[in-house]
Formats: structure tokens, sequence, C-alpha cells
């Protein structure tokens, strides 16, 4: 039961904090970046090839390095660009950035997956109240927790994150403030890159590395997304956890319809609220 | 007198029956003269244009994008397997129409939730719907087969006609074309309805629509359900011609590629999309054979077009006969 409930929060605070990478950069952008698992995917791998020559933690640093250079790349070239276009017109585009990645992968490392195992330290297994639980997954939700706070301690009291939320909340407005915009956008979709990376190769002794991880985990962050409402941390967060207790319960209990409960979910919660669980109106 | 002159706006105009003999043309010589790969190549692109027009008539009419139309597509072809299986309650001819007119209904129940969605949220809950399907067809193996999926044998006749011809390249090719020409017109006769150009104006502005008032959920449903319809119509030809499904027709890399096609060939034109189907189809065969790089050359394109050149091949087209025409028009005043 307890078990449960903690695999549930591994799950969950994994979902959570790819998922906030997405938000940030819907809150700047405005764009749905449907290559974000792309990015997640190619953090795993960037992350694998590193870990395998100089250990974890130089790999976690490289996948989250790596990826911020690829964010930033992507704003300069792409996303920056598409200012004012039809929101559709940019989610066409984030999809062949997806085909790109995905064909950078392909060449690199090829179809076969991946499978690395956890630095030496978080290796063991650990006594939780009699049962055993491997240390690996309570140090996930720990990265986590402790990459979510960062975020949220960031955006909230730095003089950086003031100009980050001001342009998200109105750009031309923070801009005639005196904000640099311009520069705004890159550095957050490079963080949010960063984020996706650096959970890629968090993620991927729990999980394996393999070309389709990617748009497995992209649909579950869509889930996440429109169960919480579009742009809103809070409601990511509400639906993450409540995300990752379903599968881990629903992988119990109704192990036939596990994988659909994220969908009924969604569905669900769709009918009764249109805009999602902290969304707002219209 | 008024009566007639409704009746004309059905009926096809001039330009729409030279492009339409042109086609036909062009679909007896290939059937009849080109090489056998060919003749399969374009065949398959015929069978997956129509889930590229779902696509792009969804994007024409409601101005959604669809990030999950391989669901009703892959629903129409596993549906045809079941019409066609020993478990079928009705005669595989019933059945199989029961399957696009069920894929229908089902798509316009959906459509009455999800049309509560709008822009980018629609597009997230299209892919997360059509990846549920996906899912299912893995984990119900005693209906679909699981990952392995589901060999059909075809009746000897269907309709009182002798399916050999189904299950070869010429034939399907004719009669994909057939059915796609028919689909086309019945699409082009619907746009002119007052329902068609209803759906027109709940794109433009739905708000305003609600305030003449008119109730649109259930129009846009209607929608969502024609270009479901068209897609499983699709399925069920597929599966006619393959005599075999899997979840592969499920995923969403192949929605991804519907989308492309339809973006490809534009939305200005009804036709568009499926010229994107049958560019799609070429390109890949030809840069298959060149570089294994063909995934970023498709996402390069594709990033390209929607940004150089949003309107497509069917734009392009239209552009082209504009000018020429005006070119002519100088001509015929000098």
């Amino acid at each position: 039961m307890l078990i449960n409930a903690l695999n549930g929060l591994v799950w969950g605070s994994l979902l959570f904090v790819l998922s906030t990478g997405l938000v940030l950069v819907y809150g700047l952008r405005r764009v749905v970046n449907f290559a974000h698992g792309a990015l997640y995917m190619l953090g795993a791998y960037i992350g694998w090839a590193a870990a395998t020559q100089f250990g974890f933690l130089v790999g976690v640093a490289a996948a989250g390095l790596g990826l911020a250079i690829v964010g930033i790349a992507l704003d300069l070239a792409i996303f920056g660009r598409l200012g004012g276009r039809h929101p559709l017109i940019t989610v066409i585009v984030t999809f062949g950035v997806l085909l790109i990645l995905e064909d950078v992968v392909r060449s690199v490392w090829g179809t076969r997956s991946y499978a690395i195992d956890p630095p030496e330290v978080l290796a063991g297994v650990v006594d939780l109240f009699g049962a055993p639980f491997p240390v690996y997954r309570l140090f996930i939700v720990a990265a986590s927790a402790g990459m979510a706070a960062a975020l949220a301690g960031w955006l909230r009291f730095s003089r950086t994150g003031l100009f980050v939320r001001a342009a998200s909340h109105d750009a031309s407005v923070a801009a005639m403030c005196g904000v640099r915009t311009a520069a705004i956008g890159p550095m957050v979709v490079g963080l949010g890159a960063a984020f996706a990376g650096m959970s890629g190769i968090v993620a991927a002794p729990f999980l394996s590395i393999n070309p389709s991880m990617g748009s497995e985990i992209l649909v579950l962050s869509f889930v996440v997304s429109v169960i919480g409402g579009l742009g809103s941390f809070w409601g990511a967060f509400v639906s993450a956890m409540l995300l990752g207790q379903v599968q881990a319960f629903g992988t119990v209990w109704l192990p036939e319809l596990a994988a659909l409960l994220p969908f009924l979910l969604m569905a669900f919660v769709l009918v009764f609220r249109p805009q999602g669980i902290a969304g707002t109106e219209g | 007198m008024t009566a007639s002159l409704s009746l004309r706006r059905f009926l096809p105009d001039r330009a729409t029956l030279i492009a339409t003999a042109l086609a036909a043309t062009a679909v007896w010589t290939t059937a009849g003269f080109a090489p056998r790969v060919v003749v399969a190549l374009l065949t398959q692109a015929l069978i997956v244009s129509f889930l590229a027009l779902g696509v792009g008539v969804l994007i024409r009419l409601s101005g959604l994008v669809t990030f999950g139309h391989a669901a009703p597509f892959g629903l129409g072809a596993y549906g045809a397997a079941w019409a066609l299986g020993p478990a079928a309650p009705f005669a595989p001819e019933i059945g199989l129409v029961a399957v696009v007119l069920g894929v229908g209904v089902l798509f316009w129940a959906i459509g009455l939730v999800v049309g509560r969605v709008e822009g980018i949220a629609f597009g997230m809950l299209t892919l997360a719907l059509g990846q549920a399907v996906h899912v299912a067809a893995g984990k119900f193996r005693h209906l679909t087969g699981g990952s392995d999926g589901l060999i059909v044998d075809l009746p000897r006749h269907l309709y009182g006609a002798r399916t050999d011809a189904l299950q070869t390249p010429f034939g399907m090719l004719v009669i994909a074309a057939v059915v796609l020409a028919v689909v086309l017109f019945g699409l082009r006769s619907f746009e002119r309805t007052r329902a068609g150009r209803l759906a027109v104006a709940i794109r433009e502005n739905e708000e305003r629509v609600r305030f003449l008032g008119y109730r649109t959920r259930a129009l846009k449903a209607l929608v969502f359900a024609l270009s479901a319809a068209i897609p499983a119509l699709g399925g069920v030809l597929f599966t006619l011609h393959q005599g075999f499904v899997s979840p592969e027709v499920l995923t969403w890399g192949f929605s991804g590629h519907a989308l492309i096609m339809a973006i490809l060939g534009g939305t200005v034109a009804l036709w568009g999309p499926i010229a994107g189907a049958l560019a799609f189809f070429v390109l890949r065969e030809e840069l298959g054979g060149i570089t294994t790089h063909w995934l970023a050359i498709l996402g390069t394109t594709l990033i390209v077009v929607t940004v150089v050149w949003p309107s497509g091949l069917a734009g392009a087209a239209a552009a082209l006969a504009r000018r020429l025409g005006r070119r002519v028009g100088e001509g015929g005043t000098a």
C-alpha cells in the first residue's frame, strides 16, 4: 500500500518536472512544445554517453548543459521568430523539430535501447516501514523536488524571475517597462529544455533509454498539462501527483486498464472542467 | 425556379468536370501502363490520403488541428477485420458500412466533449485520445490480436463483385480513386449546404454565431464526426487491400504523418491533402533510396512549408492558376 503510494510519488514527480518545462515555455512563448519529449530523450542519450565515460553526476550535468544549448538555439532559430503567428502553426513547427531531433538520435545512437545503472551510492535498497524500496527511486523524488523548488524560488524571489513572470504575463508591457524580453526568451526555453534533458537522464536508470521514450512521456505530460490547465504550475503539480497515484494503484488493482486510466481521468476532468484544474475561463 | 437554382450549386461546374476527367485519365493510365511498383506505391498513398483528407477537412471546416486521427483510421481498419471475421453479426456488406457509420457516431459523441476545448489544448487532447486507442489495441488481445495484429480472409464476393481485384494494386487503385472521388463530391456538396457554411462561420467566430441564435456544439461535433468517418473509410479499404491489420495503423506517428500530408498539400482546396499524401509517398520513396535522414528532411520541409508557404501545394496551384488566368485575360484584351 505504502510502497504503491511511493511508486506513484516517484512517477508523479518525474512527470511534474517534465511538465514544468512545458508550462514554462508555454507561459512565455505560448508555444506548446511537441518536441519536449524529444528533448527529454536527447537528454537521456547525451547523459548516458557522458555518464558511461565520466560518471553519473557528469552525465546529469552534461544533459542539462547540452539541452540548455539546444533550447537556446531552438528559441533563437525558431520559437522567437514565431511570435504573433497562429498558435497552430507553432505547434506544427515544433512537430517538425521533433522529427529532426528523432533523426539526430537515431543516426547517432541507433534504434536499440540502452540501460544504465544508478551510481554506487544510490544503488542499494532501503528498508521503509518493513518493506524494501530502491534508494534510487527516493533520489528521483528528491531530485525532482529540488529542481522544482529551485525553479519556483528563482521565479518567485530573483529579479530575473520577476522579469520572466512579467514577460509571461504581458510581453509588450514588460518590454515597455525596460525588461529585455529578447534575452528572456532564449533563457526560458533553454531552461525548459535543460529541465527536460535532466529529467531524461535522471529517469534513465528507472526506465530505459530507447527511441520511443520521448513520445511515450510526451503524451503523459500533455495529459498532465491538460488536466492541470495549460500554463499553471500548481495545476501541473496537482495533476502530476494525481496521475502518479492513479498509475501506481491502477497497475495493482486494474492491471488490464492501467495504461488507459490517465486518458479516462483526462476525459472525466474535461467533461466537468474544460479549462483544467487550475485553468481560468477562456 | 429557386429550387433549380439552389440545386444547381451542388452540381459540378466546368472546372471540376475537367479536373475529374483528367484525374480519371491519370488513374487509368497509371493503372494500365505504369510499372507495378509505382502502382503499388500510389495505391498505398491513395488509401492513406483518406486519413490526410479527414485531417484536412477538420482544419478547413473548423480550424482545429488533430494529432490523433490515426484512431478513426485504425478503428475502421480493425472494424473491417471484425466485420469480415467469423464472429460478425451481420453480412459483411452491411458490416463494412456499419463500421464507417459507427466510427462517425462514436466520434460525434467524442466531438461533443472535446469540442469544448479549443486551439492548442484540442491538439494535445486528440493526441492523448489517439494514444489511448493505440494502448487499448495492444491490451485487448482477444479482440485485436495484440501487437501481432489480425489476418483477414476476404469472402469471395462482396457487393456482388469478386474480391480478388481488391488485393491487387491495380484493382485497389481504381476502387480507391472512385471512392475518393465520391467522397470529394460529397464534401463539396456539404460545404455548400447551410450547415457547411455555418461550420465555416463557427471556425471564424464561434461566439458571434452563438449570438445569432445557432447551437454550435452539435454542428462542431458533426464536422468532427465527418472528419473521422473519412479516415474510417480509408481504414476499411486498407484492410480490404492488405488483408492484415496491426497496431501500426494506430501509432501517433501515423497521425502526425497524416497531418504533415494535409499541411504539405494545403487546405485551401479540398484536394490539397490528397496531393500532399501523394507527394509525401513519392518523396519518401525517392529520398529513402538516397539518404537515411528522411525524418530530418521531413521535419525541415514541414517547418519551411508552414512558415514560408502555409497554404501548401493547393495554395501554390491556386496562385499559379490566378497568374495564368490574368495573363490569358491580358492576352484577350490586347
